[in-house]
């Protein structure tokens, strides 16, 4: 990784005030995206990699919801520190955002080139025509044909391979340092997946912009990410090279999640094994090790005290567990 | 966008057939004999029979209908027994002053009821939601009638800058004829608010809560963007919805406000004719009343295709 992180997010808590108390679904997390750099966010529904992405941008309710703890450190400044005006001067200007269902994510009524040319006019001094002509230029740049044409339909007239290129059109106007994708490929057709992907990957090269991708698909990490995050309950379990952790994985969730991942090579007449039981909801988090009720190695020191964060000796990739020595094979 | 236009104007005509079939129906609702009810007790069996003779009500009943329709088609609703007038007068005098009234009363109701419920759900749980609470129990609780007597107290008795009751047309000049609607409309308008403004509430709290919203956050816009430029354009069909149905029911007249400010609108008319049997009025009401809801429930529809662009390209 290069020398200075583009973001770098030191031990944030984000808490949601409900009316059945407090929860924190982001609880501690601490990473890293470096320039030009892809990194993965992976874990199951509710570990809160979306609340962490959601948390990069404050898009939560802070009058009435939630507050944040920790540090979100963007080109010199915290995050965090921001006024609500300076913070909208990051949204969509510095920092981009796209998410999972494209079509509940654009503005029925509006035309796409009307919701590019929205961001374009809110954070650059242009005119309208000059911010449609951009618009149309965006369009052509996210691979979409007849961008003149299309420029003036609604997001209902387009497949939803197309409306997550105005997505990423509407992301990319202000040229953001770091584009957020939550879950950006999950509502499309596996065909669709691997051009929305592509598309991803062609804009981080070429524009260099750093892209934070939180999925739950260990295989679009692969194919696409050179660093990766994996979280469970809140807090970051791994993280690491992705190639490190592929090969050679360290926590025991980290190794359920690889097994259930599908391969061209195995037993077709195997049951795909899964991680066993569930995510369990933010207020009945477990004593000690959070993921030790579902950890085949938990002992009572799991179920007792919580592992840090922390490398191996001699190893980049950071892991929370303590059984991590014996499962690299570094210790009995 | 022709074309949907083109197809909720077809939509309209069996809707209108229905109707006009009913309405023709009335005069059988009623138990007697429609000529005997409307001469009374004292009318001789010849006369009655005259009647009958000139309302057609000896021919049968396809015949009569296709009469009276073909008649109502070219504008004739026939003639008042009681006010020795053709319907189509007595319709177009009362029309005037209940067109006023619902107009005002009806921009009084979204004049209050939008603002206070775009910002009650903007800022929920603060005091712009609480007044409308408080507002809406109040408009749902308090009667019409109550509520004008009060109107008239304060306004008209103790501060006496608007007349008690009454009515002055347009013609008499704008100002002469507003003084006279504005309390009766400040009491039709304050009740029709109550329920515009929980609707316009919840509609947006709907929006605002969509994927959309979230996505504009993210680009940076700020909370009147958010307000007025994502949220409510998108929330505006169920307002509309209840604009429309409260605009019916405004011109089907408020008989009661009517009464109360001694305004001669359809309300009024419709009561009157009721009470004298003068069933070609009440058909004539009924219909008008019935294709004026028809007419606006289609302006509805045609203000939908404007707001949203998937009704209009379906």
């Amino acid at each position: 990784m290069s020398a200075e992180p583009i973001l770098q997010i030191n031990e944030l808590k984000t808490h949601f005030h409900t009316e059945r108390g407090r929860v924190t679904p982001v609880d501690g997390v601490s990473l890293e995206v470096g320039r030009g750099e892809i990194v993965g966010i992976v874990g199951e529904s509710g570990c809160g990699k979306s609340a962490t992405a959601q948390s990069v941008l404050r898009l939560f309710d802070e009058k009435r919801l939630a507050s944040y703890e920790g540090e979100i450190r963007f080109g010199g400044r915290d995050l965090l520190g921001l006024t609500p005006k300076q913070m909208r001067g990051v949204r969509g200007n510095e920092i981009s955002m796209i998410f999972q269902d494209p079509l509940s994510s654009l503005n029925p009524v509006y035309t796409i080139g009307g919701q590019i040319v929205e961001t374009l006019r809110l954070h650059r001094p242009i005119g309208r025509k000059e911010a449609a002509a951009k618009a149309i230029e965006l369009l052509r740049l996210t691979g979409i044909p007849a961008p003149e044409r299309r420029a003036r339909e609604y997001p209902h007239q387009l497949s939803g391979g197309m409306r997550q290129r105005v997505m990423i059109a509407i992301a990319l106007a202000c040229e953001p340092r770091l584009l957020i994708a939550d879950e950006p490929t999950t509502a499309l057709d596996v065909t669709i997946q691997a051009q929305i992907l592509e598309l991803i990957q062609d804009l981080n090269r070429r524009l260099g912009m750093s892209v934070m991708l939180i999925t739950h698909d260990l295989g679009v990490v692969a194919e696409t990410c050179s660093r990766v995050v994996v979280m469970y309950l809140g807090q970051v379990v791994e993280s690491g090279d992705v190639r490190d952790v592929f090969k050679a994985p360290l926590h025991p969730y980290t190794i359920g999640l690889m097994k259930a991942v599908p391969r061209l090579d195995g037993d077709r007449k195997q049951e795909l094994p899964d991680v066993p039981g569930s995510v369990p909801p933010l207020h009945q988090i477990p004593q000690g090790c959070r993921f030790a009720p579902r950890c085949a190695f938990a002992d009572d020191k799991c179920r007792s005290a919580m592992p840090e964060l922390a490398a191996l000796p001699g190893s980049d990739t950071r892991v929370r567990c303590w059984h991590a020595g014996r499962i690299a094979g570094t210790e009995d | 966008m022709a074309f949907y236009i083109a197809r909720r104007l077809l939509a309209t005509i069996p809707v209108l057939f229905v109707l006009s079939v009913i309405v023709f129906l009335i005069i059988y609702l009623i138990p007697g004999d429609p000529a005997a009810v409307m001469l009374g007790d004292g009318a001789s069996p010849e006369t009655i029979e005259t009647l009958r003779e000139q309302m057609g009500l000896n021919l049968p009943l396809l015949p009569q209908y296709g009469r009276w329709i073909g008649h109502a088609l070219q504008g004739d609703l026939g003639d008042s027994f009681f006010m020795r007038q053709p319907v189509r007068t007595a319709l177009a005098e009362h029309l005037g002053p209940t067109l006023s009234l619902a107009v005002l009363a009806e921009l009084v109701a979204i004049v209050i009821a939008l603002p206070l419920g775009i910002r009650a759900a903007s800022r929920r749980g603060e005091l712009a939601d609480k007044t409308l609470t408080g507002f809406s129990l109040f408009g749902i609780t308090v009667p019409g009638f109550v509520l004008s007597m009060f109107t008239v107290l304060l306004f008209s008795v103790q501060l006496k800058w608007l007349p008690v009751s009454g009515y002055k047309p347009l013609s008499d000049g704008l100002w002469m004829h507003l003084k006279y609607l504005i309390l009766p409309a400040l009491s039709l308008g304050i009740v029709q608010a109550s329920l515009l403004a929980r609707v316009t509430r919840s509609s947006m709290l709907d929006v605002l809560n969509e994927s959309f919203v979230k996505t504009a956050l993210a680009k940076g816009v700020g909370e009147r963007g958010i307000v007025y430029r994502h949220a409510l354009r998108n929330a505006l069909l169920p307002i509309l919805t209840v604009i429309g149905g409260s605009f019916g029911t405004l011109i089907a007249g408020a008989a009661v406000i009517e009464s109360i400010f001694n305004i001669p609108g359809m309300g009024q008319l419709l009561v009157n004719s009721v009470q004298r049997r003068d069933y070609a009025v009440i058909q004539g009401v009924v219909l008008f009343v019935a294709f004026a809801y028809v007419l606006v429930n289609l302006v509805v529809d045609l203000l939908y295709a404007i707001v949203d662009p998937r009704i209009r390209l379906k």
